[in-house]
């Protein structure tokens, strides 16, 4: 553990976290007690509805609905610089640099056609 | 109803009607006709909402000016980004977290609104031997989801660390690809086989076999040179 190295692109798991152990702080103990009671209410409400034996239905989880509401309702979307140039740049660069690039391949394969030099790569016949 | 608080909000003062013209009957319109007023505009409203926002609600909707009371009520969806710090709070309570932990999304209009901004982990790094509620997903009920969770999902992008550092996989990776098309790109500049001469027929290079005239008298083909 002592020459662990976390990689740029990856986390260090929490039990190799030194602040687990040397961080004896009030408040880093307040707050993990504040999230380990707000975890064990959720857990209480999900078993209470799982084991309950007269339930017919799906357990519905709130926080998916609002994931799912949140990824597919871009409600809050707003025209800005960014958004407007990331917007350019994948959407409407695409269009105008493909057909360029498409188009002068083309034609300077056409103008070869014409003038008879083009070879063509794979022999259709013999 | 809707509706009726929709038309209780827009008044502060009981009596006031927002639709009074200069010169009117009397000091106070007559209730029936403010209302009706009310109600034009209201569903004037209404319409160039549907019509210019994106989600449009349904055309029975249009019509009555209502809208479903099943499914999930508006404070428990994601909604705009919190200025306040009652706003704040109220989020982090909506989404399950401490005041502490929630942070929102940096408000530059990609479309993130309140959804908190959860770090960057894939469900593969969590503990595998606590009992989630839902061990494939190593999530647990309730809990808020991270915007990109369907990326993260232990079939897909993984965070958790690797046994050598980034940089020493790197570096190799690099190497080998980079040492492999040195190599190829070499071997097609300067190519090394056995020497080979195209192929050589006989009866003056299969003169009859490829269709020649028999009268006629082939030109003789030497394969050889002395």
């Amino acid at each position: 553990m002592a020459d662990y190295k976390a990689a740029s692109l990856a986390t260090r798991p929490k039990t190799l976290d030194p602040a687990e152990y040397f961080n004896l702080s009030p408040e880093y103990r307040r707050a993990e007690e504040k999230r380990a009671a707000l975890r064990a209410q959720l857990k209480r409400q999900y078993l209470q509805q799982l084991n309950n034996p007269h339930r017919k239905e799906l357990i519905e989880d709130p926080a998916l609905t609002r994931w799912t509401y949140a990824r597919t309702n871009n409600n809050y979307f707003r025209p800005t610089a960014k958004t407007s140039l990331i917007g350019g740049l994948f959407g409407v660069l695409p269009l105008f640099v493909l057909y360029v690039v498409f188009k002068s391949d083309r034609d300077k394969r056409d103008a070869k056609i014409k003038a008879g030099t083009y070879e063509r790569p794979y022999k259709l016949s013999t | 109803m809707q509706l009726i608080n929709q038309l209780k909000v827009s008044e502060h003062v009981i009596g006031a009607c927002p639709l009074r013209r200069i010169g009117d009957s009397g000091p106070r319109m007559r209730a029936v006709e403010c209302q009706r007023g009310k109600m034009a505009a209201f569903r004037a409203g209404l319409l160039t909402r549907a019509l210019t926002k994106g989600k449009t609600p349904g055309i029975s909707n249009i019509i009555l000016g209502t809208r479903a009371a099943s499914g999930p009520s508006k404070d428990t969806l994601p909604g705009p980004y919190p200025t306040t710090p009652e706003e704040m709070a109220a989020a982090a309570k909506k989404y399950n977290m401490t005041p502490e932990d929630y942070r929102p999304h940096p408000d530059d209009g990609m479309g993130y609104g309140d959804y908190p901004m959860l770090p960057e982990r894939s469900q593969q790094d969590r503990d595998p031997w606590y009992q989630w509620d839902h061990p494939d997903l190593r999530r647990n009920w309730g809990e808020p989801m991270h915007w990109d969770f369907d990326m993260y999902i232990r079939n897909r992008v993984d965070t958790s660390p690797s046994p050598v550092d980034w940089r020493t996989m790197r570096n190799q990776l690099l190497g080998f690809m980079g040492f492999m098309l040195l190599m190829f790109g070499l071997g097609e500049m300067f190519p090394c086989y056995q020497p080979v001469a195209p192929k050589q027929y006989p009866y003056g290079n299969l003169y009859l076999e490829r269709g020649g005239d028999p009268e006629k008298e082939p030109e003789a083909v030497k394969h050889y040179e002395i």
